[in-house]
């Protein structure tokens, strides 16, 4: 048995300590928000938060995690009222979307750790893959949700 | 704007639905019961349901992988419904022959199946959608016009009510909902005009943005039923192989596996006349996915022969050139004589999601959940696997995580319908990323030769073009172009002069003296359509050629090209515009070159969109390529959401900035060489350059956007490498060439 923290809420899993946390939070706990992509820490889809650290969650085990705080895209806000998820919404960034849970938990990270981020530390900080080519309006959402921290802290 | 012949297809139907409310449907068979994973009998009618709490469902024909089809297509019935935006919500439609595409608008390349592809969703039901909006909107003006007793030219519908102007009454269409439903709808409706649009041609919000940040959004592989187990797949890695052994004791020691269930090759493309068999697979079903992967790896699957056994990129190459021999060089007698021999590798879509289906077979019913772009095939498939009839099969369309023409294959769907079948319970097949990788529907392998020959002047007076490539799934399907080894998806958007009993429209540079010619080969590979075929081939070629003539006749390139653009004012106007733009001929910063080029799209067909692009790179004293500015102009007619355009153009300039830098496919001993993102590197935020998209006004009827943004990027970039070092890229992609 093994127990995880998912956003505030305990689990607790009869699974062996070195199942994927990715396939633990979609298949188990059923939490389906957080992607797979490619299962080797290369693309970003699967992308978590443990503690305020980006984990790519295909690439980590329960055993490694059991405890710790996670949180996963819908824990990231009750409302869908991030300052990152605004500014996806307000940039209209998804094409697919398939991708954008994993950008948006990266995007938050990266605005933990640089919160003026210039073009460059954000080239430099999102390395998660999105094949409809929305670079573009990911670097100006993070720009903008740059500002909107700002205006609530 | 076009009209449109009214014809049946235009006629509405309505009736209540129970527990209140609007139903329009269509003047034939019922409509199908309509479900998603959540509320499996809610029907939803056929296009529009209005509820009596004011909520306008929309059951919309496209399916939706990101190039916001169901927001368009949406604007399209709201507009005309004079609908309150906030109440649209929409589902993609059932399988039905209602929602076949393809009906008479005259597209060469749109079927008649019930599918999305080739950018056509908003072009193909332009009229239909608008019409069943304004039929549906008529009505409830009479139902207002009832209540009231007054006569219906009184009252106006405005963003989800019908006012009654001299008295200031107003009724919501929910409130209206029931009595509408007793009225019947106008054969022929009154469109709006273009001066009365509320939405078509404004930048609406695409409708799917809040589930896409938040998590809920359903994709295929987020489909869940009750006691719904996983399959992990593999098939063999030799295209056409068979299976030779596994160790299914050692997969069932695995914790969770239920099951080992094998599949027999079968054909991947189109009805079983199509001869590219996939392969034997074999899947391992289990209580998770992880636990049905690491049966699978337990299991040591031997596979033996295969139809591409041997076979290796260098002899794809060597087959491609000797091909290019076979059909002999000519004599070109000219002032100035170019020679020269251009290639590109297979490419894989790499979509993010890799492919998933998932079944639910019962002994007189199934059920499926996929994402896909032809729900015709999808039904097909059902009824191959299960024999049932159509009434007992229910296809369901959930979002694409990106398909770029990928998900339209029908080898997925068999797989989870065979092992739902053999399990006798639900299943979600997911194919691992590798998986995924190594068994696509790859966009062809291709090598061209061209001879041109200029005068004085720098005109060429002779166009000698062969081209030998991997040949599509038409030419194995299609039983006449079988017979006279004619691939018809060679031409488009190469230079050609209308051939073949004048059955093309000719290409737009109006040029003379040109032969083209092509040489379909078989490599046992298979190919399917990769975001603009054949664009994403041709337009490399012949934009680069077209460059390449332009610096023989020491000739500006943009110059060198508008020459040729006598007939085609729409794409003369574009280039000038992107270069205008783009600041073409504008001194740059030592080690930077501009490129330009330009198509259009569906090449073949009447109205097109036209799409031209400028690269802006440089190339460091190292050798290292960078793509700094991306300058795109587009055509599309009337852009219905401009955003949704713009998007289009900037995903399209870096998938096709991607393929042109770090793509291709290789073959090894008969397989796939890559396997995943680390060996099939894509465009990475990094990579991504500044781009700007203008859209250029107009009020001609839409044409496509989600395809014709993605070539001409790739040869504005080689011929930005040209003009910055001198170098030529010939063979795609620059990867590691020098580049100084």
């Amino acid at each position: 048995m093994t127990t995880l923290k998912i956003n505030g809420k305990q689990h607790t899993l009869n699974l062996e300590p070195e199942t994927p946390l990715l396939w633990a939070i979609r298949d188990t706990v059923g939490l389906t928000g957080t992607k797979y992509g490619c299962g080797i820490q290369q693309c970003g889809a699967c992308t978590v938060l443990i503690g305020k650290r980006p984990v790519r969650s295909c690439g980590i085990t329960v055993g490694e995690v059991a405890g710790k705080d996670i949180t996963t895209i819908e824990g990231l806000s009750e409302d869908s009222k991030h300052p990152v998820q605004l500014a996806w919404i307000e940039e209209q960034v998804p094409q697919c979307g398939y991708c954008q849970s994993g950008q948006i938990m990266a995007a938050v990270s990266l605005l933990e750790r640089k919160p003026n981020p210039t073009d460059q530390e954000i080239d430099r900080g999102m390395l998660n893959l999105c094949r409809c080519g929305t670079y573009p309006r990911i670097r100006k959402a993070i720009h903008r949700a740059s500002d909107l921290l700002k205006e609530v802290s | 704007m076009k009209s449109t012949t009214m014809n049946r297809r235009t006629f509405l139907k309505v009736t209540t639905v129970a527990g209140g409310g609007l139903l329009v449907g269509c003047s034939f068979s019922s409509p199908k019961l309509l479900s998603t994973p959540n509320d499996v009998k809610e029907d939803l009618g056929m296009w529009v349901r209005i509820g009596t709490d004011d909520k306008i469902t929309l059951i919309l024909p496209a399916s939706e992988m990101g190039q916001h089809a169901h927001t368009g297509q949406a604007m399209l019935v709201a507009e005309e419904l004079e609908a309150n935006w906030n109440y649209i919500q929409v589902v993609t439609a059932p399988v039905h022959s209602e929602y076949k595409r393809g009906s008479g608008q005259g597209h060469f390349h749109s079927s008649t199946s019930q599918g999305t592809g080739g950018s056509s969703s908003i072009m193909d039901w332009w009229e239909k959608l608008r019409h069943v909006g304004a039929g549906t909107r008529e009505i409830l003006i009479g139902a207002a016009a009832q209540k009231w007793g007054v006569p219906v030219s009184e009252c106006k519908a405005k963003n989800g009510e019908i006012h009654h102007l001299a008295s200031g009454r107003r009724l919501s269409y929910g409130q209206l909902a029931d009595a509408a439903a007793k009225l019947s709808p106008p054969d022929n409706p009154t469109l709006k005009s273009p001066d009365q649009y509320r939405f078509l041609g404004k930048s609406m919000p695409k409708l799917h943005t809040p589930a896409r940040v938040n998590g809920t959004a359903q994709y295929g592989i987020d489909v869940r039923l009750p006691g719904m187990l996983f399959a992990a797949v593999r098939q063999s890695p030799v295209f056409g192989g068979q299976l030779k052994s596994y160790d299914e004791a050692a997969a069932k020691a695995v914790r969770g596996v239920e099951a080992v269930v094998p599949i027999p090759s079968r054909f991947a493309f189109g009805s079983t006349m199509g001869l590219l068999a996939a392969g034997d697979g074999i899947a391992v079903v289990a209580d998770t996915t992880w636990h049905a992967q690491k049966g699978l790896e337990a299991m040591d699957v031997k596979f033996v022969g295969g139809d591409t056994l041997g076979l290796n990129s260098s002899k794809v190459s060597e087959k491609l050139r000797s091909t290019l021999n076979d059909m002999g060089k000519v004599d070109v007698d000219a002032e100035k004589v170019l020679e020269v021999e251009y290639e590109v590798p297979f490419l894989h879509h790499a979509t993010m999601e890799p492919i998933n289906c998932t079944a639910d077979v019962s002994a007189d019913s199934c059920r499926i959940w996929v994402p896909h772009q032809n729900q015709d095939r999808c039904m097909d498939t059902a009824k191959e696997v299960t024999g049932f009839s159509e009434d007992q099969i229910q296809i369901h369309t959930t979002m694409l995580g990106g398909s770029f023409g990928r998900k339209s294959t029908k080898e997925y769907i068999e797989q989870a319908l065979i092992i739902s079948k053999f399990i006798q319970k639900p299943v979600q097949v997911i194919w691992s990323r590798e998986e995924d990788t190594q068994h696509g529907s790859y966009r062809p392998a291709s090598m061209s030769r061209f001879q041109v020959g200029l005068d004085k002047d720098g005109i060429p007076v002779q166009w000698e073009n062969q081209i030998a490539q991997q040949s599509s799934h038409m030419i194995k399907t299609v039983p006449p172009l079988r017979w006279f080894n004619f691939d018809p998806m060679t031409y488009p958007a190469s230079v050609h002069d209308g051939m073949i009993f004048d059955l093309f429209k000719k290409h737009f540079y109006n040029l003379k003296g040109v032969k083209m010619s092509h040489t379909p080969v078989d490599f046992g590979v298979p190919v399917g359509a990769w975001r603009s075929p054949p664009n994403s081939i041709n337009v490399f070629y012949t934009e680069s050629v077209m460059d390449e003539l332009a610096h023989l006749a020491e000739i500006d390139p943009l110059e060198y090209r508008i020459k040729f653009l006598t007939e085609s004012p729409k794409h003369k106007a574009v280039l000038e515009q992107v270069a205008k733009q783009a600041g073409w001929g504008t001194p740059l910063p030592e080690g930077h070159g501009r490129g330009i080029a330009i198509n259009d799209w569906f090449p073949l067909d009447e109205d097109v969109t036209v799409v031209a692009q400028v690269a802006e790179v440089s190339i460091t004293n190292r050798g290292k390529l960078k793509v700094h500015r991306v300058d795109c102009v587009v055509d599309c007619g009337l852009a219905v959401n401009p955003d949704s355009v713009k998007a289009q153009m900037e995903g399209s300039i870096i998938m096709g900035m991607s393929a042109a830098m770090f793509e291709q496919i290789t073959i090894e001993k008969g397989q796939v060489a890559q396997s995943n993102f680390d060996d099939y590197r894509i465009a990475k935020l990094r990579d991504a350059p500044e781009i700007n998209v203008t859209i250029v006004e107009s009020k001609a009827s839409p044409t496509g956007v989600g395809e014709p943004g993605t070539s001409p990027v790739v040869a504005a970039i080689t011929n930005a490498i040209f003009a910055a070092t001198g170098k030529r890229i010939r063979k795609l992609p620059i990867g590691r060439q020098k580049l100084i």
